[in-house]
């Protein structure tokens, strides 16, 4: 599903691509975003969920007082950013969610499993856009704990669950040339209680489709074969995570939230800095980079169609 | 800079003959929430004083709770609080941060503290006796006049605490005996003055006990540079110098002169701005590199040199 233009959060600042931590901090800090997609991705979600739950929710015993924490978290971010829309009660500890947009409600009480029919993650997933992972702060590493995900970008939540943060990133290329991405992780470990940062991550998906996880990849994988040079602008979509990081302060975990946006070229284009500094990027990605994301096999389509259109709008870099 | 809130003391209460117990509320916002093991930082008039909460987390109704012992000279921070700090009183606090916090995955928790070293294990055992978990505290106090929560803990924690009211060498020597039974799995924390802290941890080490184990409260303070002095950077593969003044960081005067250095957090905790420190010396002002790393290296954002230092960046 692509969103509108003006939500889109272009993800370049500069005209070369390369890893960095472009972590930026928060104020407030927010775990959640509420889209005008918010309702159709919502059913979608809840679809996934229905059809495939092993695929979509995992967890390890030890996430739950984390996932009781994010899903209070959550909910009163809600009631407190979109008041209009959301709305939380309290006395002692029994609470009372309420979502105004789905016409529903969620009660519990706090830390009573028998009070909940769902793990908390899974039931606080349903009601955002968002994809919830926790991320549990451990003496010997941070590790991926529990998972609502619903929308990954060619990644598998029962792969990586119990896994460690660099473990979970060997598949990226390069991505430990200088440390990066233990230094990554030592950052995360230094994030303060409460607080929230914010980073974006990118690829590009054939066709507006948000559930993309590695399990699928036979079915839309393969359309990275049927990009010409009719059809790129309508097929190729930027994809564009935002990403963030916030320290539980109660159990002192991670809960990192993922909202993916997706814009088609032909509506990426409208905007001229976007276009130049799209086509600047890819002309200058790295070989294996474009590998793993997929660009590789449609990549020579996608320079010309951005050429065709700089040249088109008379624009010069 | 941290954000900071107002509380009103609502509460005094004397402990002992010298610790007092202070609850802090918030009419106007609400507080944010900690974790057992946190502290907060007062602001008081003669700096900055950090100390742990000692209210069960899981309980905690928009207050903190210290207990804070009269210590040394007049001027202390302690000093201040016990004879300035009344009922009604309005203090400055900076959120909570969390350099101790207990290690969820234990089979098991065992806590060793000294004298006033109590305090973040009050807020560790209340939550873990919310969770269910397991735990024991070994706990000398300075003297059976001075041990504050006695009765209080031992109605709590009836069969978890071992009290250590003895001469120096039997307490060594029954602290030896405790950590040589320790089982495996079981995480260690310490909190008390320093020599107490280095007596535990050294025989850990000693009985080769992993050390991603133990875990040690060590308050450091926080960091500012006070009075920040202007000073002047070499860049040796650029070929070029620059001037930091002193209301700028070293990153702001390399942006300047047109020299790219990549930042991510501008707070000294990613790591991004690392530069390469060829000669002279730096005032480290970072929570991210190792003592090691700093012996050729800092962080652009908050560390400054003295006088004249050269760096090199890729
Ligand atoms: C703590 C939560 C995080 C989790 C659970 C996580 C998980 C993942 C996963 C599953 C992938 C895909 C790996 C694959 O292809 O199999 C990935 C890719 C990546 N991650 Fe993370 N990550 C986290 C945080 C971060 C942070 C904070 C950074 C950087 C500051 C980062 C940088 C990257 C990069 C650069 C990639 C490659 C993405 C691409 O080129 O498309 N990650 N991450
Ligand atoms: S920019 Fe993060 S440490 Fe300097």
């Amino acid at each position: 599903m692509s969103v509108k233009v003006e939500q889109f959060p272009f993800p370049f600042t500069e005209d070369r691509y390369a890893y960095s931590n472009n972590s930026s901090l928060l104020k407030p800090a927010r775990s959640i975003t509420i889209t005008d997609h918010y309702l159709k991705e919502i059913q979608l979600k809840r679809e996934l969920l229905q059809a495939n739950h092993k695929r979509c929710f995992r967890s390890l015993p030890i996430s739950l007082e984390s996932q009781w924490e994010a899903m209070r978290r959550i909910f009163a971010e809600l009631a407190q950013s979109e008041s209009e829309h959301f709305s939380l009660e309290k006395r002692g500890n029994e609470y009372r969610f309420q979502n105004h947009l789905l016409g529903e409600e969620e009660r519990f009480t706090y830390r009573d499993s028998s009070s909940i029919e769902l793990q908390p993650l899974d039931i606080a997933g349903r009601h955002v856009q968002e994809d919830l992972i926790i991320m549990g702060d451990r003496h010997d590493g941070l590790f991926l704990e529990a998972g609502q995900l619903c929308f990954p970008s060619n990644w598998s939540l029962t792969f990586v669950l119990g896994m460690e943060f660099k473990s979970i990133h060997t598949p990226v290329p390069g991505i430990d040339q200088n440390d990066f991405i233990s230094k990554v992780e030592r950052f995360i470990s230094r994030i303060r209680l409460n607080e929230a940062w914010e980073r974006k991550n990118w690829s590009m998906t054939i066709s507006n489709m948000l559930d993309t996880p590695l399990e699928t990849y036979a079915n839309w994988g393969k359309l990275r074969l049927k990009v010409t040079d009719k059809n790129v602008g309508e097929m190729v979509h930027l994809r564009v995570e935002v990403q963030r990081l916030l320290r539980l302060p109660m159990t002192n975990d991670i809960l990192f939230s993922i909202h993916t946006y997706l814009l088609s070229l032909n509506d990426l284009i409208q905007n001229d800095l976007w276009l130049k500094r799209l086509y600047t990027t890819i002309q200058f990605l790295s070989d294996d980079i474009a590998e793993y994301k997929g660009i590789a096999l449609y990549k020579n389509e996608l320079i010309q169609f951005l050429e065709k259109t700089l040249n088109e709008k008379g624009l010069s870099l | 800079m941290d954000d900071f809130y107002e509380v009103k003391v609502r509460k005094v209460e004397q402990l002992t003959a010298d610790i007092k117990r202070y609850t802090f509320i918030s009419e106007r916002t609400e507080l944010p929430s900690f974790g057992a093991g946190s502290h907060i930082t007062l602001h008081l008039p003669m700096g900055n004083r950090q100390y742990s909460l000692i209210n069960n987390p899981l309980d905690m109704e928009n207050e903190y709770v210290i207990a804070v012992k009269k210590i040394g000279q007049q001027e202390g921070g302690s000093s201040y609080l016990h004879e300035k700090i009344n009922e009604g009183d309005v203090v400055k606090v900076s959120p909570p941060h969390n350099y101790f916090p207990l290690r969820l995955e234990a089979k098991h928790h065992v806590f060793f503290a000294a004298g006033i070293g109590i305090t973040p294990f009050l807020s560790m055992m209340a939550y873990l006796k919310s969770l269910g978990e397991s735990f024991e505290l070994h706990y000398a106090p300075s003297s059976e006049d001075d041990c504050p929560f006695y009765n209080e803990m031992n109605e709590m924690y009836p069969n978890q605490i071992i009290y250590y009211f003895m001469a120096r060498d039997s307490k060594k020597k029954k602290l030896k005996e405790t950590l040589k039974n320790l089982k495996v799995g079981a995480h260690i924390y310490t909190c008390g003055p320093q020599s107490f802290m280095d007596f535990i941890v050294d025989y850990c080490r000693e009985l080769g006990y992993p050390k991603k184990y133990i875990h040690e409260e060590r308050f450091k303070p926080a960091k500012v540079i006070e009075n920040p002095q202007p000073f002047e950077v070499t860049i040796e593969n650029k070929k070029k110098k620059v001037l930091v003044q002193e209301d700028q960081s070293l990153l702001d005067a390399l942006h300047k002169a047109e020299i790219p250095l990549a930042f991510a957090c501008r707070r000294g905790i990613c790591g991004t701005c690392e530069v390469k420190v060829c000669n002279g010396e730096v005032l480290h002002n970072d929570a991210f590199l190792t003592d090691d790393e700093k012996r050729d290296k800092m962080l652009a954002c908050v560390s400054r040199g003295i006088d004249h230092i050269s760096i090199a960046v890729d």
